[in-house]
């Protein structure tokens, strides 16, 4: 980067919130995703942090001016590869943005700065009694603005929807510097396009969000949560789609095979039998009074349909300790491998048996472990594959493997990703699903909003 | 064959990225750049594992800029070892770069060998009172002029006398029930000897005879972590010599970090020496914090009196995620007829001090106690106890940067002020600050 460039920067946001050198600037090369960065051609120049949207709307024309691209950045927990440094570019990290506007009660909506952390947000709302359900597996750390960006999920979607279901309006930095807000405070608005929308989950090629007012909910009264053993796997993946079937809608419907399950046993000792094929984990809430019939009613299908040992949690505690097994997946299977790479290929619902059968062919085929864990009520399968980065052999199968996965995940009607976005990591699989010309689209689309090419460049639409 | 900087592949690449860390860490809160984080550190040790980087001073500094406060070794989801990797990143720097003149005078002059350490710090007492003025409300000293440390930084005095010279080598009680060695550590010889004198009334008021054998030395935790192995292995081997010599029940601590040292990490430390391996496991296994074999004695509950008061505890780190003591002080604290027991938020976030973390990075040091200075004043507490002398001493300058007067204390002096009451020795009154 020129040292012109940096100096400009710096006084755009201050020498204190600006990095510079080789070991700060390596330390944006990876986000969460297992996508690196070519250290040679893609160490950033610099990382900027602003603390307004005039800053940002300063450094963006800079960056346009001299076309120097911009990879937009929160807490850096992406899982697609969409938040690494490439070219000499300009970090973008907008975490001291992070400033929870108001919330406001008469209208239940949140206005927030993007840099606020998701679960802090939630737990503002809910001490008022209100609620922001989308919850990533990263809400305690990552941030809103990465959440619209990404358009994340979480396993509250299956009832609550993900993020682009409570964003109604932004404020956004566009490459030319230009600010503009779209939407509003209110639900119902077609003024124009729905730019809202197109900007959420947009993964930092469009614009950079400097503020997101969020629709609130009343919070649910109450929860009951079970869990449900069954032999063999298919066995779950029915009893989710009859659960779906019959109208009972969960906020959370969690399937665990029996890898994550023999691990999970291992590791935490929750009481889950290590034969069993699946597990299913089920939350529902809402008004106390109707739980308990909900939960009677879906007992009944999980007997039905092969379970052969049903958990209901009587207290707040038995409930945690079911959760416990759930949370505690993810180190478990990390345990024996140490490299692990968790999808997100999300199917329609009626289609998981028959996802979850190919994912178990294609590990046969390669030889690889990849567990299964998801969250199935709304379709969206984890598969999580067990290995060593540092044995290529392997490493080369796995690439194999996943891009199988992706090619099967589209026949069976489904998506690329459900949550994670396609970032570095997807792009060179997302004409299979849009189609060349819908690709077409998108792309004019893009070149309509950022002609230089200088947000995230490669993200979405390959280099 | 010690273990290479290189074998600690097999843990960095355990690392997922996922960022949970940031949730939790100290250091990252304030600085927000992800160098400062524990994802970043262990990019940055797999950086030059993989030979993308070398320890260039950059390296070096980020190195330094962890407080080993553990909490995002027990927050991963994967469970790396954070703490291991960073340690092993300052070793390797220690033996390519060399210590710092100043550390390495430290060190291997003056915490390796006690005559010296002793003699430094009587001879440091005399001179005290020329360079540092008394703290406000008599509590603690601040410079009174420049030393290279800010002079708003209250540093607690050295003590007249070290605690090791207060007591024979044996306490004796009538019709002893157990009998223990106590490890003071250096903080609580040289500065804190209040503390010692707490933990030693307190035992033997439950009928526990006291050790103090005279040759222990620092538990070494120090050099260790700033990477001087080979000193640390010294000063290890030393005490676990001293210590095993003795016949005695258990081996009593009244500070985390010490305690884990003799508890586990002397262990780690000699891993390839099959001899005295066995012996740290022997010694390992006696190890006791204070108030782990407080609330373990039947009827410590006994002869307290009222103390009309409003407590608050802070967790040390060490104590906490080390020897994984959390309820035991709080049990104390809550049997002591007249306390009202208050949490604070966030009891167990690291208070800023790491050792010698806030003498290299004093102002990061007094913004990450800000937060606990904070959290404390919030519970209106009278005392704030805890478990480690390290927290004392920053947390009574963190208390005095803001003008708040709260007693700082260790949980054994708590204790040992209840009996008093009880025995009808003193009464006691409390100012809120």
């Amino acid at each position: 980067m020129r040292p012109e460039i940096i100096q400009k920067l710096s006084e755009i946001v201050g020498k204190d919130n600006l990095y510079t050198t080789l070991e700060d600037l390596y330390c944006y090369t990876y986000d969460a995703s297992f996508v690196k960065a070519d250290l040679k051609k893609d160490l950033a120049g610099v990382a900027v942090y602003p603390s307004n949207t005039e800053e940002v709307a300063q450094i963006l024309k800079l960056a346009n001016q001299e076309m120097i691209p911009v990879v937009p950045r929160g807490a850096g927990s992406n899982v697609s590869g969409g938040s690494i440094s490439v070219g000499d570019c300009i970090i973008l990290v907008l975490k001291r943005m992070n400033k929870i506007v108001e919330i406001d009660r008469k209208n239940l909506i949140a206005v927030v700065e993007p840099g606020v952390i998701t679960g802090q947000l939630q737990s503002e709302v809910e001490r008022i009694g209100l609620f922001y359900p989308p919850d990533p597996a990263s809400l305690a750390f990552s941030t809103m603005g990465g959440n619209v960006a990404e358009c994340a999920g979480g396993p509250r979607g299956v009832k609550y929807g993900v993020t682009r279901d409570y964003v109604i309006g932004l404020e956004v930095v566009l490459p030319s510097g230009e600010v503009i807000n779209t939407g509003g405070r209110t639900i119902k608005n077609v003024t124009g396009y729905d730019m809202t929308k197109l900007f959420t989950g947009s993964e930092g090629t469009l614009c950079v969000i400097t503020k997101i007012i969020v629709r609130l909910i009343p919070l649910p009264e109450a929860k009951s949560t079970m869990m449900a053993v069954f032999p063999e796997i298919v066995q779950a993946c029915e009893t989710v789609s009859e659960i779906i079937a019959v109208g009972l809608v969960p906020c959370s419907l969690e399937l665990l095979d029996n890898i994550y399950i023999r691990n999970i046993e291992e590791y935490a000792k929750v009481g889950l039998p290590i034969e069993a094929g699946a597990v299913l984990l089920i939350e529902v809430d809402g008004d106390a009074e109707i739980l308990a019939k909900q939960i009677g009613k879906i007992e009944q299908i999980c007997r039905r349909l092969g379970a052969v040992q049903i958990r209901v949690a009587k207290t707040k505690e038995e409930a945690e300790e079911l959760w416990r097994a759930r949370r505690s997946a993810f180190a478990a299977v990390s345990r024996g491998k140490p490299t692990i790479i968790g999808e997100d290929a999300t199917v329609p619902r009626s289609s998981i048996p028959a996802a979850v059968n190919r994912i178990q062919e294609i590990a046969d085929k390669y030889n690889i472990i990849i567990a299964i864990l998801g969250h199935a009520g709304d379709g969206n399968l984890h598969a999580t594959i067990l290995t060593d980065e540092t044995d290529l052999e392997e490493a080369a199968r796995v690439e194999k493997a996943i891009n199988e996965i992706f090619i099967a995940t589209v026949e069976l009607g489904g998506s690329l990703s459900g949550e994670h976005g396609i970032g570095r990591a997807k792009s060179k699989f997302i004409t299979i699903q849009t189609g060349e010309v819908g690709l077409k689209v998108q792309h004019q689309i893009k070149q309509a909003l950022d002609p230089n090419n200088i947000l995230n460049p490669g993200v979405m639409f390959g280099a | 064959m010690e273990r290479s900087f290189e074998s600690w592949q097999k843990e960095v690449i355990r690392c997922i990225r996922c960022g949970a860390c940031q949730n939790v860490c100290p250091v990252f809160r304030e600085l927000q750049a992800e160098s400062s984080v524990a994802r970043g550190r262990v990019k940055l040790i797999r950086g030059v594992i993989s030979k993308d980087l070398d320890l260039t001073e950059g390296f070096i500094d980020k190195m330094s800029l962890c407080l080993m406060c553990k909490a995002c070794v027990v927050n991963c989801p994967s469970g790396v070892k954070v703490d291991k990797l960073v340690e092993a990143a300052r070793k390797e720097i220690a033996e390519k770069k060399g210590l710092s003149p100043l550390k390495n005078l430290i060190f291997r002059l003056v915490l390796k060998n006690r005559w010296v350490f002793d003699t430094g710090m009587r001879t440091g007492r005399v001179f005290q009172g020329l360079v540092f003025r008394k703290g406000p409300n008599g509590q603690g000293m601040l410079p009174r002029m420049s030393l290279g440390i800010d002079k708003r930084r209250l540093l607690s005095p050295l003590a007249q006398k070290p605690f090791k010279g207060m007591y024979p080598e044996v306490v004796k009680v009538p019709e002893a029930t157990m009998r223990v060695a106590f490890f003071s550590g250096c903080m609580i010889n040289y500065i804190y000897t209040d503390t010692g004198r707490a933990v030693i009334n307190v035992l033997k008021q439950n009928g526990v005879e006291v050790v103090i054998p005279p040759l222990q030395n620092c538990c070494g935790t120090p050099v260790r972590i700033n990477g001087d192995y080979e000193t640390a292995k010294i000063m290890a081997r030393a005490n676990i010599d001293v210590f095993l010599k003795e016949k005695v029940d258990a081996v009593v601590v009244a500070c985390g970090t010490c305690g884990l040292s003799l508890k586990e990490e002397y262990v780690e430390l000699l891993e390839d020496d099959p001899i005295y391996v066995e012996k740290a496991k022997k010694l390992g296994s006696m190890v006791k914090d204070f108030t782990e074999l407080v609330v373990s004695l039947e009827g410590f509950k006994d002869k307290m009196g009222s103390l009309p008061v409003k407590v608050t505890y802070h967790d040390p780190c060490h104590l906490v995620r080390g020897l994984k003591i959390k309820e035991q002080p709080r049990q104390i604290i809550r049997s002591i007829p007249g306390v009202i027991f208050e949490e604070m938020s966030k009891a167990d976030t690291c208070c800023g001090s790491g050792g010698s973390f806030s003498l290299y990075h004093y102002e990061l040091s007094t913004k990450i106690n800000d937060h606990k200075v904070e959290s404390i004043h919030q519970t209106g507490a009278e005392i704030l106890a805890t478990g480690c002398s390290a927290c004392q001493m920053h947390i009574a300058d963190g208390l005095n940067r803001q003008g708040i007067t709260m007693q700082v204390m260790h949980t054994a002096q708590l204790l040992e002020m209840a009996y008093k009451v009880g025995e009808g020795l003193t009464s006691v009154k409390f100012d809120k600050g």
